[in-house]
């Protein structure tokens, strides 16, 4: 009986940019009186181009991690290193604090974001149990440590112009470094892109759908 | 007597962003945030003296900044031979390797972006006191909005200190003056993104116009 009232049910909308409650016209979008920005009920095609990303990530995380991100020289010896393989010599240098570090900001970051950018995706498309705050924190989670993957990346630009002394000791970057670059960016546009208000009107929808005593549950959902 | 900001004649004051939940309350007490009560997001955070604390600590930011751009951060030295790396050298060794994309990246999170965000947030605060400036500044918090999260200072942080470990047993490696600069220059660029609240400026910008409205009235009347 006491549902929670919905922006969208009520034709209002909240800004994504400056959050300010937003009239939305008949044609459902506008610009925000406040901000300038683009106003829309929900963001544009959000599942698609989530999905499109989250897949496109996917398919760029092979290269990433089969191609060399780096090779150091010293004494005019060395190998490309990968990304796993870096991770490895760190840990069996000693330096496991270092290794975990590496491990979880290159390796584990882009595959939990992507794993839970599908999950969410999943649990909205498909007919599954949908538990709405563990999907929230799921996508919070997921939208705040994308960032952090770009460390791999900053380590080599700073690496390449620091240890430069030709034949003694070099350090080169390899063809996966612009691939595993491109995951990140494209995890992080996929992050951006997912609308978690998606979330909550499928969570009301199907508990509307269970009670037999509601009259709009999905009205205006496209 | 009300002054005409709010367009919508509804007690509904904001919707959450992130679950579209109606709310009546509008912002936080100072020093407090508001959560959704449904989905816990953050919806506002209001911090004590917002603009001035983000003007002076843009402005010190934005001073940090020549330094860390300029001064070498590490130094490594193998026998005699040494090298120096600044925020922008290693950013060419990856250009004129051919990693263009890379190196743009690169560029963009550890240089653009946290300028471009210290620039627009001195502009926003600095700026919100003239009336002329407020379609611009508008336009600023919109900017600044999109730019947020690509401003990575702490993750190239944490990249200098995974290369100072990593390279630690092949050579010498000595701390330069401008890190002290850098890391500065990241603290106060979080300590700004923590006190910036976009809802003081809006709220500095509606109160002039409502204030420019009632003059205008009051001048009409007689």
């Amino acid at each position: 009986m006491n549902r929670a009232q919905k922006a969208l049910q009520q034709g209002l909308t909240s800004c994504l940019c400056c959050h300010q409650l937003v009239a939305l016209p008949a044609a459902g979008r506008c610009r925000c009186p406040r901000c300038g920005a683009r106003v829309h009920g929900r963001i544009d095609g959000s599942l698609m181009l989530t999905w499109a990303l989250t897949i496109t990530g996917a398919l760029l995380l092979l290269p990433a991690n089969m191609l060399p991100v780096m090779t150091v020289i010293y004494l005019a010896s060395g190998e490309p290193s990968t990304i796993i393989s870096g991770v490895m010599q760190l840990y069996h240098a000693g330096l496991w604090g270092i290794a975990l570090i590496v491990f979880v900001a290159s390796i584990a970051v882009p595959v939990m974001k992507l794993v839970g950018l599908t999950l969410l995706l999943i649990q909205i498309q498909l007919p599954l149990p949908l538990n709405p705050r563990q999907a929230m924190v799921l996508y919070r989670v997921v939208s705040g440590i994308g960032r952090w993957s770009l460390l791999d990346l900053f380590m080599i630009s700073i690496l390449v112009a620091l240890v430069d002394m030709g034949a003694v000791a070099q350090v080169a970057a390899g063809p996966g470094s612009t691939a595993f670059a491109t995951v990140v960016v494209i995890t992080m546009l996929a992050a951006r892109s997912f609308d978690p208000r998606l979330i909550w009107d499928v969570y009301d929808r199907r508990r509307g759908m269970d009670s037999t005593n509601n009259n709009h549950g999905a009205a205006g959902n496209g | 007597m009300k002054p005409g900001r709010d367009k919508t004649p509804t007690r509904w004051q904001r919707a959450c962003h992130e679950c579209d939940l109606l709310l009546t309350g509008r912002l936080a007490p100072p020093g407090q945030k508001l959560l959704c009560p449904r989905c816990n997001a953050t919806l506002h955070r209001n911090a004590h003296n917002s603009i001035r604390y983000t003007a002076a600590l843009s402005l010190t930011g934005l001073l940090l900044f020549i330094p860390s751009a300029t001064l070498p951060l590490l130094r490594f030295s193998i026998f005699a031979i040494g090298a120096e790396n600044t925020l922008l050298n290693g950013v060419m060794s990856l250009f004129d390797a051919g990693y263009i994309w890379l190196s743009t990246l690169v560029l963009f999170c550890s240089v653009l972006a946290p300028l471009g965000k210290f620039l627009l947030l001195a502009f926003i605060c600095w700026g919100s006191g003239w009336a002329f400036l407020d379609r611009p500044v508008g336009a600023a918090v919109r900017w600044y909005q999109h730019l947020k999260e690509w401003g990575m200072l702490d993750v190239y942080m944490l990249g200098i200190l995974v290369a100072l470990i990593k390279m630690s047993d092949l050579g010498k490696m000595e701390v330069e003056p401008g890190l002290y600069c850098f890391v500065a220059m990241m603290l106060v660029a979080n300590l700004t993104t923590l006190s910036f609240d976009p809802h003081a400026v809006w709220d500095r910008l509606a109160q002039r116009r409502a204030h420019r409205t009632r003059a205008a009235t009051a001048g009409g009347l007689p």
